[in-house]
This record gives C-alpha cells, structure tokens and sequence, in this order.
C-alpha cells in the first residue's frame, strides 16, 4: 500500500466519490405519504365519485381541459380549443401523449370515452354533449344540444380512457388495473391499507418530481393527527377541528386551510301548502324569507359550532365562479337583527310565528347536526318553532328528493366545481318540471318566470361574457328574492410535516404532481 | 357423530336463510342506495339509468329472488358501491381481521386463565383483590377509548409502536398475512391489546368464579388427600371442572370480535372487514350487508360447532348428540 501511485490514490477518491452520488440519487428519490379520510371505493372513472376516487382519478388519467388548483382551466390532453359555430367545438388535441401501457392517446380514445360515459352509471358527465365525432387522429368535434358556453369546463370532468385497454379489461377489472395517461402509474393497491402510485416517466407534462406516493386510509380524526405526529404520513386531509390547535403548537407541522366550494344552504318551501306547517304556507312570502334570514346569526354559528373554521357566505357561489354579482354580499343585505325581523314577520301577518320541520343530516357536513340545533334557537327567537328531523346521509338524498313531498325547510350543500353558477341555477331555481334538466333539485319549488328567462338566455349564448352578465343578473335576483338562505362554506383544513408543499386545491382533490417534498 | 352433524347442517342453512331474509327487509327501510351512487343533480332519466345498471329497478320481491337464485348458483351479488363480487370484497379483508383476533384472544387466554386460577384459588389475598379490580376496568374501560390511549401513550408520546395500519405482510397461497414478519408483529401489539382487555376480563372473572364453585367440591379435598400437589390440583382437577362456561364464553367471544371488531379497526385503521360492514351500513350497500351478515352466521355455527366438540374432549361424560 505504501507504493501506492498518487494516481491510484485519485482514481480510488474518485470511486468514492461516484458511490457517494449514487447513494445521493438514491435517496433523493422523493416519497410521499397521504393520509386519507376513506379508501377510494373506485379507480375506473366511470364507475362512481366520491372523494377518494376522485384523488386517485386525477393522478391516473387526464381531462381534455384541466382545472386548476384555483379553479381556473387551461390545456390538458386538448391544446386548445374553438368554436366552428353556436353549437360545435373543434379540439385540437396534443401528440406524442401515451398511456402507460404505451398505447398512444388518439382522438378515437376520446370518442370511445364520451360513448362509454353515456351508457355507464356517469351520463350526466356528457350530458351537454350531443355528438362526437374525430374529425382526424387528433382533432375532435363536439356539438352541443344547445349554444353552451362552459362545455370545457365541463370536460374537465371527463377522463380519457384507452379504448383499446378499456374494452379488453372490462369495467369490473378497470376498478382494480386502471390506465390512463396520468402523471401516477398504479403500483400497489392493499384494500383499505394502503395504494401505491409510482411516477410515469413519459408523462407528457413532464416527469412528477415526487417518484412514490402512497396514500393510507385513516378514517378516524384523532388517528389520522396521531399517524401524521408519529411521522408514519407526511400529509393529512381533514385535520380534526379539536386538533387543529395541538398540530400548531407541535414543531415541525403545519396546518394548511383554504375555503371549500361547499356551500352549507337553507332551502324554503314556497309552495302555497308546506307539508309541515299547518294552514297556509308562511315563506310564500318574500318578508317572512327574509325575516329568516335576518333571524340566522352565521357569524355565531361559525364562532361557536365551527370553531372559526368556516367562511360565511355571500352568495350562492363562490367569487371565482362565472355569474358571481360582483360587490353583493347577503350579509350585508340582511345583517343579523332580530327586532327588525320581528317587524317583517308582524307586517307579513305572522307576530305570533309558526311551527315547521328543519331536515338535516347528521354525517355529511362538518357539524351539521350542531347547525340545526342552533338554528333551532335562533329562529326560536322571531318565534318560529323549528322541529328538527335529523337523519344519517343514506336515509336524506332519497327523503328529501324532489317532489319534497315530506319538507318545508331543508339544510345540504352545494358545490359547483365547474366554476359556473349556471348549473346550480339551473338545478336549484328553475322551475320544476318545465324542461328536462331543469330544476330538478329545485327543493322549495321556487319558481319565477323572470329567472327561468335568465337561466334559458345563458344557455343559450356561446358567449362566456353573456353569460357571466346573465348569471349576475340571476345572482342579484335571487338575493333580493332568497329563495334559500347561504349560511357558510366549510373549510378544508390539512396539515403537513415541514418540508412538504401542498398547494390546497379549491375541489379538494390533492394532486401530487403539483406537490413537492425536501429532507 | 353423522346424525348430529346432520341437524348441525339443517339448523345452519335455516340461520342462513333467516338472516337473509331480515337483511333484506331491514335494508328496505334504511334509505335507497341509489342516491349514494348518483351525484345530488341527477335528472330522472339518470337515475333510472343507474337503477337499471344496478339492478334496483325491480321490486325487492324479484331482488330477492334473483338474489336467492344466484346464490343457489355461487354468486353472492355485487356490491352497489365497489360494483365487485361482494364476496371477495369480504374475503379479502378477513385474514387480517381474523388475524388481529386470535392474537388478541390468545392474549386474553395467557394472562385471563393463570390470573383467574390464583384468584380463584385465593379469593381473600391482596393480589386477588387487585386482578379483580383491574378486571373490572377491563370490562367497564370502552374499546375506542383504551385505543386511543395506548396510541398516544405508546405512539406518539414514547413512539415505541406504530399507530395505525399493518405493517409488511408476507403473501402465503394468496392470503397476506403479517404475523410473519417483525414489523407486522409491531404494527398489531396495540389494536390487539385493545381488542383482548375485555375479553380478557370477562374469561378472568368466569374462570375465577368457576374455580371457586368448583374448589368447594368434594373431589378437590380427595385430590389433596392423596398427595396431589397443589398446582396438580388446581390445575388438573380444578381447572378442567371450571372450564365449560368460560370455553362457551371464549367461542362467543371469539365469534364476536371475528364479526365485529370495526371499533377497533377503525381506530387503528386496521384493513379488517369490520370496517367494511360500517361504510356499507352508511352507504346502503345491501349485497356487502347480507353477505356479510351470512358469512358472520356461519362463523358462529361453525364456533359453535367446535366448542361443542371441545366439551367432548374435556368432559368425557357430554356426548353429541
């Protein structure tokens, strides 16, 4: 060793030195763990939504048109699009794009997609479309059944299926080997235990900085905050309200909140007859509405049964959204005030109050059942007797469905991540049974010609500016008419260990590929 | 031993079909499983739409008897939700649910049964007074609540284990199974304890009380008398007297914690199929419901079955009849 050349001696340093980067690149291979509220029920998009199947929909497959964290719309497996006329879009869509399998991503996927949706269980995911047709191996044509101004937005919904892939496997086994052109390949799936997603290196974005991400179900809060202290995930959904103070003090977390899209609302029975209330129906009447409105402190709610941890709403949608009236805020139209909402119920003829049924759930919003209880005791104040009819989620879509043969007064969510109010105006204020489509959750059997004629006008402009202005005109219809009252949008809360960047997504579903994580 | 078997297999297929039958009544009440699959804006057209893909567009009277039929033939029906073979949605997540519990039930047995002897065979000593005491915590303690306890304590205060999930898993003709490697064994010490306290306490207090009827026998005194030692005579004589209740204890128990360890599990996020039964009972998912409920029948009958084999073997004088 002695005779040792100072060449040898360089060139072994130099050995050294190479194993060392290797080992470096080695553990430079960056890994994630997302603690998840449930396991998704599903990984074939056509099979069903909820939200752990979202999450993982949107690591495995892409959209035509992808939405943003902040809900803005941009490019995805489409370059761009144009409108031929009123009613026909032309896509132009991007090359070079493979699914995992290898297969290339040609306008036949997308064609086989949309015909795939309207025979599975998700029609309503096409159902402002009319006809498809590839026009050549990259370029489709949609026609819509109407001029529709927010068909992409609406496609951001849509995820491209390999139609080769898809008719081979059959939709049972697509739950269980997806294939997508997605930033995420599936690695692992354990049930309940855990799903392993591996980074897809030709992926047509570029290659995901984060290489395994895996996603564990924890549906208890507390464990979800225990596993996230201990270290065994990085990134937790739904942070327990309670905890949220005990993650804060802790070195080396934080807690990411952002207002949701859900907004909490109170639908009124209009009709002349209420199933609840005995006589006449009271809320026919825009003042005793608006009493109601005056009579819900939403500030209080928020402070005492939401911890703070949610936003009064001003609208029915959120600021970002298409039809948003800009500068109209419900609280400060109708500010808390009980003597005042006295006044209009004495004017309306109802001093003495009345007796009606609030239905509610109690396992789908954050403390729902807290709300109706407080409701209960606000209204009590302007002398409403409010009985609650509270019941778990499986038993309320169904009691509560239109024709509301059962309710008078109704507290669910709304959310509309579309980014346009047009869709919930449609669904929730248009006249029942006028038009198919139309009002079909229409819980109070609001019905005013005048918005109906707003709605009809906006889908009925190719126009995105036409539309927003018409759908500010409804906004400030509806505001002045309250048909139902906002009350609040929950917040998302998250916490992550130092280290890991999340950008919260306003449609809740986190995305690894915009994440990032260091040592 | 054919002829009881027999009426074993008759009284079994009548549980089965019982427990089908008021399934499918009781999920006729608990709300319409198609609003769980639809968005909240469905028009008609697609909820019928989803009706028909599910197969609710009939009357429960056809749903049922389709879902007899194709039971005769080995198909058990899809879940609503997972829209996968029921069946194999329940059976691959038995083996860890089986798992957990018979770690939690041997650990019941190794500390309940010594324990009960010797407090049993002391009723008035210090000790005996202070397992009977924490035998009582053990029973009154709830489940959910210890859970959450041992993780904060042995988790995230001292992070000697792990707090929730299951660890590596070894595959072994199909089945995962975690009682093979080290980081299994760490990941199921706590939902383990947290399952086998109650228990534990309930063969405790059965074993002791046992003991103590059994001590006032005559045959314990002979025992003694002929020069038996101590330990031969509690354990021996006494032991084996005391054991018919606490073993129908032990199979009902065991039945019980296989079908619904979901506390538990849902605690520890463990990959059990306890928690299968809750999501579906909130989602409506008949087909995982009744299937479930079946094959939770049949684990009994068959426990059932065996403690009654046990008896045999430890009481020579019950035969099967």
């Amino acid at each position: 060793m002695k005779y040792l050349s100072g060449k040898a001696l360089r060139t072994s340093a130099l050995g050294l030195a190479v194993m060392a980067t290797t080992a470096g690149a080695a553990l430079a291979e960056k890994s994630v763990t997302i603690g998840l509220t449930a396991d998704p029920s599903h990984l074939y998009p056509l099979a069903g939504e909820e939200l752990s199947s979202n999450i993982m929909y949107y690591h495995l497959y892409d959209p035509l048109v992808k939405r943003g964290a902040d809900l803005s719309f941009g490019p995805g497996l489409a370059e761009s699009w144009e409108n031929v006329n009123d009613t026909t879009w032309r896509f132009k869509l991007r090359e070079g794009v493979k699914f995992h399998n290898g297969n290339d991503f040609t306008a036949e996927d997308v064609v086989f997609t949309v015909e795939k949706a309207r025979e599975s269980i998700r029609p309503d995911l096409v159902a402002n479309i009319a006809s498809i047709a590839a026009v050549n191996d990259h370029t489709v044509e949609i026609t819509t059944p109407k001029p529709y101004a927010v068909l992409p937005n609406d496609l951001a919904e849509l995820l491209i299926l390999d139609s080769d892939y898809t008719t081979e496997t059959g939709d049972e086994k697509m739950d269980l080997e997806p294939m997508g052109t997605g930033p995420y390949m599936l690695d692992e799936w354990i049930k309940e235990e855990k799903l392993v997603l591996n980074a897809f290196d030709g992926y047509w974005a570029g290659e995901p900085r984060i290489d395994t991400v895996t996603f564990r179900p924890i549906t208890n809060p507390a464990t979800r905050t225990a596993a996230l202290l201990t270290g065994e995930v990085d990134v937790i959904q739904d942070l327990a309200v309670r905890d949220v103070d005990r993650v804060k003090r802790e070195e080396g977390f934080e807690v990411v909140t952002r207002p949701s899209l859900l907004n909490v609302v109170l639908a009124m029975d209009t009709r002349a007859k209420s199933p609840t209330i005995e006589g006449d129906n009271p809320m026919v009447d825009q003042r005793v509405r608006e009493a109601i409105a005056r009579a819900i402190d939403t500030d209080a709610i928020n402070k005492i049964v939401m911890n703070g941890l949610a936003t009064p709403s001003d609208q029915f949608v959120p600021e970002s959204h298409i039809g948003y009236a800009d500068g109209m805020s419900f609280r400060k139209m109708y500010p808390v005030g009980i003597e005042k909402a006295k006044e209009l119920m004495a004017e309306a003829g109802y001093a003495d109050g009345f007796t009606m049924t609030l239905d509610a759930t109690n396992n789908r919003y954050v403390n729902d059942a807290q709300i109706a209880q407080a409701l209960a005791s606000m209204l009590a104040k302007i002398n409403i007797d409010l009985k609650l009819n509270i019941m778990p989620k499986s038993n309320f879509w169904g009691y509560i469905r239109v024709p509301t043969e059962q309710s008078s007064f109704i507290m669910s969510g709304w959310d509309v991540p579309a980014g346009d109010a047009g869709s919930m105006y449609g669904a929730l204020f248009y006249t029942r049974d006028k038009k198919e489509g139309y009002g079909q959750v229409n819980r109070g059997s609001y019905s005013n010609p005048e918005l109906d004629a707003l709605v009809d006008q906006a889908d009925a402009t190719p126009s995105i500016e036409e539309r927003d202005r018409l759908l500010q005109e409804a906004s400030k219809l509806l505001l002045a008419d309250i048909p139902m009252i906002p009350v609040h949008y929950e917040q998302d809360i998250y916490a992550v260990r130092d280290g890991v960047t999340l950008v919260p997504r306003v449609d809740k579903f986190i995305w690894a590929y915009d994440m990032d994580v260091t040592e | 031993m054919f002829g009881y078997l027999l009426k074993r297999m008759i009284q079994m297929s009548l549980v089965l079909w019982v427990v089908s039958v008021i399934v499918f009544l009781m999920m006729s009440f608990t709300g319409d499983p198609v609003f769980m699959v639809v968005p909240i804006d469905a028009t008609d057209a697609e909820i019928a739409q989803a009706r028909r893909i599910l197969g609710l567009d009939q009357s429960v009277l056809v749903q049922y008897w389709r879902f007899i039929s194709s039971l005769v033939q080995g198909d058990f029906g899809n879940s609503y939700v997972f829209r996968q073979p029921a069946l194999k949605l329940i059976l691959e997540r038995l083996p860890a649910t089986v798992e957990m519990v018979l770690v939690a039930m041997a650990l019941a047995l190794v500390v309940a049964i010594p324990l009960g002897v010797y407090a049993g065979a002391n009723p008035n000593s210090r000790i005996s007074r202070i397992i009977m005491a924490g035998s009582l915590l053990g029973i009154s303690l709830p489940g959910f609540w210890v859970g959450m306890v041992l993780i904060f304590l042995f988790a995230v205060h001292w992070g000697i284990f792990p707090s929730s999930g299951r660890g590596d898993t070894v595959e072994i003709f199909g089945l995962r199974i975690s009682l093979l490697t080290a980081d299994g064994w760490r990941h199921i010490i706590l939902p383990a304890l947290t399952l086998s306290l109650a228990t534990m306490a309930i063969l405790l207090r059965m074993t002791r009380a046992g003991m103590m009827e059994v001590g006032r026998q005559d045959f314990m005194k002979f025992a003694r008398a002929k020069g038996a030692t101590r330990r031969d005579v509690l354990y021996k004589h006494g032991l084996k007297n005391a054991l018919i209740p606490v073993i129908t204890i032990f199979g009902l128990q065991l039945g019980d914690l296989i079908a619904f360890a979901t506390i538990t599990e849902t605690i520890f996020s463990w990959p059990g199929m306890g928690k299968l039964l809750i999501d579906s009972i909130y989602r409506a998912d008949r087909p995982v419901i009744v299937v479930y409920l079946m094959l939770v029948a049949l684990i009994f009958v068959v426990i059932n079955f065996l403690v009654d084999i046990v008896y045999t073997l430890i009481d020579p004088r019950i035969a099967l009849k």
